[in-house]
Formats: C-alpha cells, structure tokens, sequence
C-alpha cells in the first residue's frame, strides 16, 4: 500500500532532481552538451540493468510504429530546453509551466485522436491551469 | 529578456513531453517499460551527437568556462531510476493517473525545496505567495484533467 505511493511520489521527485543536476552541467557546458550525457550515462545505466537483471525484450524486438523512433529525439530537445530553463528561471517556475504545456496538450491530443469523453471537467482543470499560469506571469 | 522567452518556451516543452510519451510507449505497448527507456536513450544519445554536431559548425571556438563537477554528468541516472519507478506503480492500485498525481506532487514539493535553499549549485531563489498560489492553481487544475 505504501511503497507505490512512496515511489510514484519519489518518480517525480527525480524528474525535478535531473532537471537540476542537468542544469548545473549546462551552465559548465552547454543545454545541449547536458542532454548529450544524460542520454548516454542513461543509456550505459538501462543497458547494465538489463544485463544484470534481464526484461529488455523478452518477446523479442517489439514492433512498433515508425514514430516510436523519434521519442528520443523529443525527449532530448525536452531535455535540453529543461537544462536551459531551470538554470535562468528556477526549478519551481520551470515545473510549473512544463507541467502546464503537458496537461493543455494532452488534453488537445485527446481531443485530435477522439478519444475524450467527459469535456466539460477537462476544461475546467484546462481553465485553471491557464488561470495559474497568467498569475504566474504577474508576479515576476 | 530571458523570460519573455522562458515562459512559452517552457509551456512548449510540455507539449513537446507529451508527444515524448506518446512515441515511447509505442515500444512499451509491445516491449516492456525498460525497453522503451533503453531505446529512448539509446536514440536520443545519437540525436544528442547530431544536434550537438550541427550547433557546432556554425560556432566559433568557446571561451573556456570552469568545469562541472563530476556529479554534474549524473542527471541521467536519476532519470533512468524514475521510469523504473513508475513503471511498476502504473500497474499498482495507483495506475496511471495515481502515479502521474503524486508525481506532480513530488516535482513540485522537491522544486521549492531546490529553488528556496538553492540545491545543486544552481542560484536559491525566494519563492513569493503569488508562485505558492499560481503552483496550487496549476496543481488543482492538472489533478482535474488526470482524474476526469
């Protein structure tokens, strides 16, 4: 009962911990230097967990959509952008607004793909993230 | 200046973490959670090469700054760590809207304390009513958006 919630809790944690630490590597280097080696320390690390322990693919190589190709590439542009932000505007402000662009897109990719029943709540939570977002701007 | 680009260039990255996680679940659907990442990396790493390449050609040798600690080259692990993570609390009672709530929770709790006391060498910063307030605005209306 405990241990998901403490690490579900701590998953995110984590999330704002590697902006940090990237962050830090950024301003040594560069936004896109810093995404360079979490990728590959990230890579050498998955690959020695499933050395060790097994699981990477075991029914085979798993096919997939050709799109599924390019989560890396967003995800180290995602990365980069991250290392540059928190580094100028702060871990809690660059949170903020990344979270916001997440649940605003995910729910326009609800909508694209049709898969949105229940609009009304959806945008009232839109609503409110927009709200927060424009205080947010106010009070720098 | 910086924050007249900051701030759209921060919403965009949400957008652009959205379309992230669309594409790598597709390995998940068929492969498992450590596949996905261990790809993503994989080929992130590759892209990273090329974006860093072509950022290059157009440069002029940098100025030398001070080096990072070596520490500084770790955000990968942490990184790797939360999908190991949320992958087994996605399939616990939480499921996915649990695991991305408290999450949220997590990113956002860590965020002030980071920022507040200016962990990992970045600059601390004093976190004002107007961001609590913005923070649990954003909050609450995510939580609508998860669990609807």
């Amino acid at each position: 009962m405990l241990q998901p919630i403490l690490f579900a809790f701590l998953g995110g944690a984590l999330v704002s911990v590697s902006r940090a630490i990237n962050g830090r590597l950024s301003l040594a280097t560069s936004a896109m230097t810093a995404s360079f080696w979490n990728h590959l320390v990230g890579f050498l690390f998955l690959s020695a967990v499933a050395l060790l322990w097994g699981g990477l693919m075991p029914g085979g190589w798993p096919d997939a959509p050709v799109t599924a190709w390019f989560g890396g590439t967003l995800g180290v542009l995602f990365v980069a952008s991250g290392s540059w932000l928190v580094a100028r505007i702060g871990a809690t402000l660059t949170a903020m607004l990344v979270i916001a662009g997440q649940m605003v897109s995910g729910v326009a990719l609800d909508l694209a793909l049709g898969q949105s029943d229940n609009l009304l709540p959806k945008a009232a939570g839109v609503a409110l993230i927009l709200a927060g977002m424009m205080l947010a701007r106010r009070g720098r | 200046m910086t924050n007249r680009l900051a701030y759209p260039l921060a919403f965009a990255s949400g957008g652009l973490l959205t379309l992230m996680v669309l594409f790598n679940g597709q390995w998940a659907r068929e492969g498992t959670p450590l596949f996905a990442s261990w790809m993503a990396h994989g080929t992130g790493t590759a892209a990273a090469l090329v974006f860093l390449l072509l950022l290059r050609l157009g440069r002029r040798p940098s100025e030398t700054r001070r080096p990072a600690p070596l520490w500084a080259y770790l955000g990968g692990l942490s990184g790797a760590v939360t999908v190991m993570l949320t992958s087994t609390t996605v399939n616990s009672f939480l499921a996915l809207s649990g695991t991305l709530a408290l999450g949220l929770a997590g990113q956002a709790g860590f965020s002030l304390l980071s920022d507040r006391f200016g962990w990992f060498g970045l600059p601390a910063r004093r976190i004002g009513g107007t961001d609590l307030a913005a923070l649990a605005l954003i909050l609450a209306g995510s939580l609508l958006v998860i669990f609807t």
